[in-house]
């Protein structure tokens, strides 16, 4: 189970006079368990991306914690990192290599042994039915299929949390519905997925729960369902332009 | 650790020695470079000076009345020239020098009046030789007129003793270089030293430029760039550590650096032959100049570490730089400073200020210089040694605090 416990993250800007401190997040709590798919949304400049930098030991919490089982990303980060696979909003992978070699590279990074790297790499290429372009350098590939290898290099490790920020930005309807699926079929393996978007529709068929992110402050967290009952809306989106929308009865 | 590093080196080398069109820019560029600009520039020059030498300058020489004979002599010594003479009288003086002015003419020679008798009296006379120091080929027509009318002079000295009835010997108060045996040089400096001293003036340049050039051109894009793309979050939330991702990636740039030092440095070896045949006083040992196995391990000695040096420098500001592109604008005024730095030591003399030997960088390539020039002093290696080792620890160690410093990491 992953567990984030009043996380708050500022950052200091400028020096001086004119140092300001901005609350990119702000008190978040939420949970997610094994087979769940956690979905943080938000507009731009909510806190998403600070909020799974924090979770993935990329940057520290100004305040509260985040758990994996009982190891917290405070004290136990390499452990935190071994079972995490993160994937960055924008990743653009080195064109010169191609997707098998990536792949390789990163497991033994991980410290995985060549026979378990050729299992994970057939498992994922299957999966993302990347097979036609293993052997290509990732320069001649498309958009879709450069995301699809992002995700198979941050998943190499087989790792029990997935942790993506906006895993379907820029993607066509195809491939943005083939990393969906994959994404389910992980959690359906048992692992916890929590990804990020400013996406309601793609959100609302694939997250089992949500958290909706307005400056760094968690509005609404909840299954589909817990959120509606307690709004006058009726589906996720319209609750979501509540928060942001100026005249939005939240605003 | 250490393996984790091998890991990350070993895709950085793999990238740069399989990678063609960086592959031409690190090792191809700064060998050819130098020879193709030097052989042009030998080229060029040699056709200038063919195209001097067949050149047939244009020279008037006006003179007064009573002159004759002497003027004669002074024909007589131009005869050799490959010249296009006209002779006129003194009263066309203004428009011949406008002539001048429009480069029509290379040289006006004006002749005073009764030469015949000044010479006949012993008294002095005065030539003036009008020149147009923008035309192409006046300056080269003045030189060989004062060549010509110097051998002029010097027979009417020789007749005048003559006939004075002293010695011919008294013209020539003494020789240089005259009488030294068939199997003796003037120059004695050491077989290849002459090249040795052309190449250390110059070498220590280009192994900094390339150095730092090629240090910019892995380093940057190493960790820079991968912030920029995003990828570094992905190395950084992997089992590495974050020494071990610093080492990888230096070590990579300062393979680098060190490819394009070597590369250049055999580029101006090959370059030389053209350099030497331009300059002219260089004798004949030159051809043959060979590093012994001592100057090349003494090479290294100083190179390496200097490469440790370079690399660390652009490494580290790499780390800082947002992207690229920011690195670049951070790195341009530091390689500007070397860039003089390696011009200062090209023309410093034999014995550099004490200071040059002191600071880093400066050290290094003073003692370059030495080595090339085949009098190195072990201390002053060693020294250079010490020096760019311990500045590059201090870079590495900020390096590696910047690497764990999310403010620098995650900078917007
Ligand atoms: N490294 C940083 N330094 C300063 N401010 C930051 C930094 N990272 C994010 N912020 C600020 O924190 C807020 C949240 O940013 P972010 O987490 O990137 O939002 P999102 O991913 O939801 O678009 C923004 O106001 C952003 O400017
Ligand atoms: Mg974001």
């Amino acid at each position: 189970m992953l567990r984030v416990e009043r996380l708050s993250k500022e950052f200091q800007n400028g020096r001086g006079r004119s140092k300001t401190t901005v609350k990119a997040v702000d008190n978040l709590c939420f949970q997610c368990q094994p087979g769940e798919i956690y979905g943080l949304l938000g507009p731009n400049g909510a806190g998403k991306t600070t909020t799974l930098r924090c979770l993935s030991t990329l940057i520290k919490p100004t305040s509260g914690n985040v758990f994996i089982d009982q190891f917290n990303v405070l004290e136990h980060g390499q452990i935190f990192r071994s079972r995490i696979g993160f994937l960055t909003s924008d990743m653009k992978l080195d064109g010169y290599f191609t997707p098998d070699y990536m792949m390789n590279w990163f497991g033994r990074l991980n410290k995985m042994e060549a026979g378990r790297i050729e299992q994970q790499k057939e498992k994922l290429f299957n999966d993302l039915q990347m097979t036609d372009f293993v052997n290509k350098k990732i320069d001649q590939l498309s958009t879709g299929m450069k995301q699809k290898t992002a995700v198979a290099i941050s998943l190499i490790h087989d790792p029990e949390v997935i942790i993506f920020d906006e895993p379907t930005n820029g993607l066509d309807i195809v491939t943005s519905k083939a990393v969906t699926d994959f994404l389910v079929s992980r959690a359906e393996s048992g692992k916890i997925v929590i990804i990020s978007t400013h996406n309601m529709t793609i959100a609302e068929k694939l997250c089992h729960r949500f958290g909706i992110l307005v400056d760094g402050e968690l509005k609404e967290e909840g299954t589909l369902n817990e959120i509606i009952e307690g709004s006058t809306r009726d589906n996720l989106e319209d609750v979501f332009f509540s928060y942001i929308l100026p005249g939005g009865s939240h605003v | 650790m250490f393996k984790d590093s091998l890991i990350i080196l070993r895709k950085e080398l793999r990238r740069m020695f399989t990678d063609r069109r960086l592959l031409f820019m690190l090792v191809v560029l700064p060998l050819v470079m130098l020879p193709l600009m030097y052989s042009f520039m030998g080229k060029a020059n040699k056709a200038r000076m063919v195209e001097i030498n067949s050149y047939s300058s244009r020279i008037a020489i006006c003179s007064g009345e009573g002159g004759e004979e002497v003027k004669g002599w002074f024909l007589e010594s131009l005869f050799t020239l490959n010249a296009h003479i006209e002779t006129t009288g003194i009263n066309e003086l203004d428009s011949l020098k406008q002539r001048v002015i429009d480069k029509d003419l290379e040289l006006l020679v004006v002749m005073p009046e009764n030469m015949d008798e000044h010479v006949r009296d012993n008294s002095v006379f005065d030539l003036s030789i009008f020149y147009n120091s923008t035309g192409d080929y006046s300056m080269f027509a003045f030189d060989q007129v004062d060549i010509a009318f110097a051998a002029v002079a010097e027979a009417i000295i020789r007749k005048r003793i003559i006939e004075s009835g002293m010695p011919e010997d008294v013209l020539t108060a003494f020789t240089i270089n005259q009488q030294l045996s068939a199997d003796e040089t003037a120059d004695l400096a050491e077989e290849g030293s002459a090249m040795g001293k052309l190449i250390g003036v110059m070498m220590p340049f280009f192994i900094v430029i390339y150095l730092f050039a090629n240090s910019m051109k892995v380093g940057l894009d190493s960790v820079a760039g991968e912030k920029e793309r995003g990828t570094l979050a992905m190395l950084l939330v992997n089992q590495v550590s974050r020494l071990s991702i610093v080492l990888g990636k230096m070590i990579s740039v300062m393979v680098a650096a060190i490819v394009g030092a070597v590369s250049s440095a055999i580029g101006l070896r090959i370059a030389s032959r053209y350099l030497i045949g331009m300059s002219r006083d260089s004798g004949a040992s030159i051809s043959d100049y060979t590093m012994g196995s001592m100057a090349i391990l003494q090479f290294a000695i100083v190179v390496v570490p200097l490469a440790i040096l370079i690399s660390s420098l652009v490494l580290l500001v790499s780390t800082f730089a947002r992207n690229v592109k920011e690195g670049q604008g951070m790195i341009m005024p530091v390689y500007i400073a070397v860039m003089v730095m390696g011009v200062t030591t090209m023309q410093t003399g034999d014995i550099p200020p004490e200071w040059m030997r002191l600071a880093p960088i400066f050290n290094s390539l003073v003692v370059l210089k030495d080595i090339f020039m085949q009098n190195a002093v072990w201390g002053n290696i060693v020294f250079s040694l010490a020096t760019s080792l311990a500045v590059a620890s201090v870079l590495v160690f900020i390096t590696l605090r910047m690497f764990n410093d999310e403010r620098v990491l995650f900078r917007i």
